[in-house]
């Protein structure tokens, strides 16, 4: 044994391992038989039906999002338009997820007449840092490829996410091993559930029956901070004060917004944005900013803002089962105006 | 904390500084790097450290000064008071107070104090005591350089849980250092690659096993259960000691230090005598050479030599755990050894696979009060253990598969010495093994919290 052929060795391990690596987990064939209600196989199947659908021409619009967006295809695709929605939102994701999701829905950037982009403001307002969401991890893991190593995982603001992040570019058999381990006990289940779940419509957990329950009804003191009837979890968030601009916010935004813009660029396909109502009920004299990221983009030509207030009219009590989603009837007259004002914007006319 | 990412890079920074430095500064980054590595778990109990070195330091040095007789032994007792007294104190103080307290009727914790384990106590306390007494007996020369006995204590790779290196091993190597061979640079890594699988894959995947059943043992009763829970927890405890203990006389091998076994398929073993020859070898010789042989060994009389082996293995029981499961633990090992001895066993031939499935039952239903949480619960287990069989073995299957293929690896290992054929195998060979146990870590490491390495804890 040689000082060379240790190295040999080593280089040889090392080759092997990550050969094996990828040919159980970078070829997409595990990536079918991920546990479909976890965060990562949630999202991969999703994908994996839009992807396997049967086309249906050139005007397919595609709505990304997370469980506030309350598009149900079929009914958007009953409104008598011309376009044919579809949707691959998934809740929990974020702007960062949607960027990858599309690169793996949309691989050519041609497929669509438009995508629908939802947010909950306009401006660059928000609580949450949505830069370290380590969640956004576990749901990309299967869309991650080497050559995202350096974007994604500098995305994360700290460099222990950051190393958690860069672990699930490089290594994906370690992000994928409690699945494949809970495989291995419960393999028969996992692949009942797997032949039902591969068997539905793109979009088939959108299409099914929202919740009945709503908030008619409830009444709101501003001043005194009450709501009637009183609802803990509908109330601390209703309460919350609005947040102030927010800089990491609109870099955020610019990032992820701007990179897909950047890959639809000169593309067919349309990038629109859509404010989503804001609740059950609206507290009066909120701050408006003129200037922000999207509307930056709007201003250049590179998106289209759907009219902010476009859904004002659904911000009624009796649309929405908690504070921020919509019930079954609030996710009809949804999706039913988003897709008269969508064709409206695109010209309404077959492309 | 030698299963994490953040050792595998304090291994990697220390080798390179080690490799890099000019060769008079290599002890001094390695004594640097280990109290560095000591203090990452409690910054305070460095103290502790350099207090019990610099005693055993300055005793042997006066030992080695006055000639044998009276002032020699008078040191030879300042450094075993001073070692025994704080592993006393750290590890035994709230074990004899809760007995006092039970004793004279007050509650268990009239008595007790919070006191931490400071970290790999009882391993380094064995490695001062085995230098202290050969320098007392003439055949340990005392070491002059506080550096390089400092460095004996303390050295990283087996501070926390041994092996318990012998001072004339530790100090005929840093001697007569050498850089280590490709061959053994390949060797070490390849330890420490396969020691890490064997905690991961292997131990700690077991221990969910056996910490399912030893959590509420009566919530899963029956011989079936029972066993089944035993030997998930006799794999446990194997492979993750012995995997610690790879990753440890690897990480010491890539430094150029080579330490001897501390385990050789010890489940292999066709008698109780055999199988303490192959279970930490580096204790059981201690304990022959340090406590059994000056008792007076085997050359009193048969009465003696069985007391002496059931005081041995008892105090050995006891040197793992402040409690009396540990004791019971040590006597029952005492009473199967004398036991042996008086019936003549180990001289007996044939029946191999029964006598080694036999031991291996013997030492199973030793591990039980090892594991459970109390005597009590020992008794419980035990008494399942003879039990009508009850519900059935809670193994995944893919976990029965696991212990087959361990078993027929340790055969092979036994009959074939397949890892050392496997380190100097055919380049495009060893590189597929190495490469397939890695990505066998990635895939079926246990993926829950990590799991501490059992003998952590003594």
């Amino acid at each position: 044994v040689t000082s060379f052929s240790v190295v040999i060795r080593l280089a040889g391990a090392i080759v092997i391992f990550f050969g094996l690596d990828g040919l159980c987990f970078r070829t997409g064939y595990y990536r079918s038989l991920l546990e479909p209600e976890s965060t990562a196989g949630y999202l991969a199947n999703t994908l994996t039906l839009d992807q396997q659908r049967p086309t249906n021409g050139p005007n397919e619009i595609v709505a990304v999002g997370d469980s506030r967006i309350a598009l149900k295809p079929r009914v958007a695709n009953a409104a008598g338009t011309p376009y044919r929605f579809f949707t691959i939102a998934v809740p929990g994701t974020s702007p960062r997820c949607w960027y990858y999701m599309l690169r793996e829905d949309d691989p050519t950037a041609n497929r669509y007449a438009a995508i629908v982009i939802p947010v909950d403001t306009y401006d660059d307002r928000i609580l949450e840092d949505l830069r370290t969401r380590e969640v956004d991890i576990h749901y990309l893991t299967p869309l991650l490829r080497v050559g995202d190593l350096f974007e994604f995982a500098g995305s994360y603001p700290a460099w222990t996410t950051r190393a958690e992040a860069a672990e699930a570019v490089l290594f994906k058999g370690l992000f994928y091993r409690r699945d494949l381990q809970e495989f291995l006990v419960n393999h028969k289940r996992r692949l009942t559930i797997l032949r039902d779940v591969n068997h539905r419509a793109s979009g088939w957990r959108h299409d099914a029956v929202w919740g009945s329950a709503s908030l008619a009804g409830m009444t709101v003191d501003w001043e005194k901070r009450v709501m009637q009837p009183e609802r803990k979890q509908v109330a601390e968030i209703l309460f919350q004060d609005q947040p102030p601009p927010n800089p990491e916010f609109a870099e955020y935004r610019r990032m992820w917004f701007g990179r897909i813009i950047q890959r639809y660029r000169g593309s067919r396909t349309r990038l629109i944005f859509v404010r989503l109502a804001r609740g059950p009920v609206v507290r009066q004299g909120l701050t408006t900013d003129r200037t922000s990221s999207v509307r930056e983009f709007a201003r250049r030509g590179e998106i289209v803002l759907l009219d902010e207030h476009y859904f004002d009219s659904l911000e009624r009590p009796e649309l929405f089962v908690d504070a921020l989603h919509m019930n079954e009837q609030g996710a009809t007259e949804f999706s039913e105006m988003l897709a008269r004002e969508v064709t409206r914007v695109l010209g309404g006319e077959r492309r | 904390m030698f299963h994490t990412t953040g050792f595998f890079t304090f291994l990697a920074a220390v080798l390179a500084m080690f490799y890099l430095s000019p060769r008079s500064w290599r002890r001094v980054i390695l004594l640097a790097a280990s109290y560095f590595f000591y203090m990452s778990w409690n910054a305070k109990f460095v103290v502790l450290l350099l207090v019990l070195t610099a005693t055993d330091y300055i005793a042997a040095l006066w030992m080695a000064r006055v000639p044998a007789g009276g002032r020699r032994k008078t040191w030879l007792i300042v450094g075993l008071c001073a070692n025994l007294g704080f592993l006393g104190f750290f590890k035994y103080f709230n074990f004899l107070a809760g007995n006092v307290a039970m004793l004279l009727g007050r509650p268990a914790d009239a008595y007790t104090l919070s006191i931490i384990l400071p970290m790999g106590i009882s391993f380094h306390t064995f490695q001062s005591i085995s230098y202290l007494i050969d320098v007392y007996r003439g055949t340990q020369p005392a070491i002059r350089n506080p550096i390089d006995y400092a460095l004996y204590i303390a050295f990283f790779p087996q501070l926390v849980a041994g092996p318990i290196v012998r001072a004339r091993d530790f100090f005929a190597n840093l001697y007569a250092w050498k850089a280590p061979q490709p061959k053994e640079q390949l060797r070490g890594m390849v330890l420490v690659v396969f020691g890490l699988a064997k905690k991961l894959v292997v131990a700690d995947q077991f221990a969910q096993l056996a910490d399912g059943y030893f959590r509420d043992p009566v919530r899963h009763p029956g011989s079936l259960a029972a066993w089944g829970g035993a030997i998930a927890f006799s794999l446990q405890i194997f492979f993750d000691f012995s995997g610690y203990t790879d990753m440890a006389i690897g990480a010491a091998q890539l430094f150029g230090f080579h330490f001897p076994g501390n385990f050789r398929r010890p489940y292999l073993a066709e008698t109780i005598t055999e199988f303490w020859r192959r279970w930490h070898i580096s204790l059981s010789t201690w304990l022959r050479d340090y406590l059994y042989i000056p008792l007076g060994g085997n050359r009193h009389g048969r009465a003696a030599t069985y007391r002496n082996l059931m005081l041995t293995m008892a105090l050995g029981g006891l040197w793992h755990g402040a409690s009396w499961n540990f004791v019971v633990w040590g006597g029952y090992h005492g009473a199967l050894l004398s036991g042996e001895r008086a019936l003549g066993i180990g001289r007996r031939k044939g029946w191999q696979v029964a006598r080694v499935a036999l031991t291996f039952a013997l030492v199973t239903i030793g591990w039980v009060f090892f594991r459970a949480a109390s005597f009590t619960q020992s008794e419980y287990v035990i008494g399942q253990m003879f039990a009508a069989p009850g519900a059935r073995v809670p193994w995944p299957r893919w976990q029965l598969w696991a212990a087959v293929i361990l078993l027929i690896l340790a055969v092979l290992e036994e009959r074939r010495n397949w890892f050392e054929r496997l380190v100097e195998s055919p380049a495009w060979l060893s590189a597929a093994a190495l490469g397939l146990l890695l990505f066998c870590i990635e895939i079926l490491a246990y993926s829950g919290p990590a799991v501490p390495f059992v003998y952590f804890q003594f």
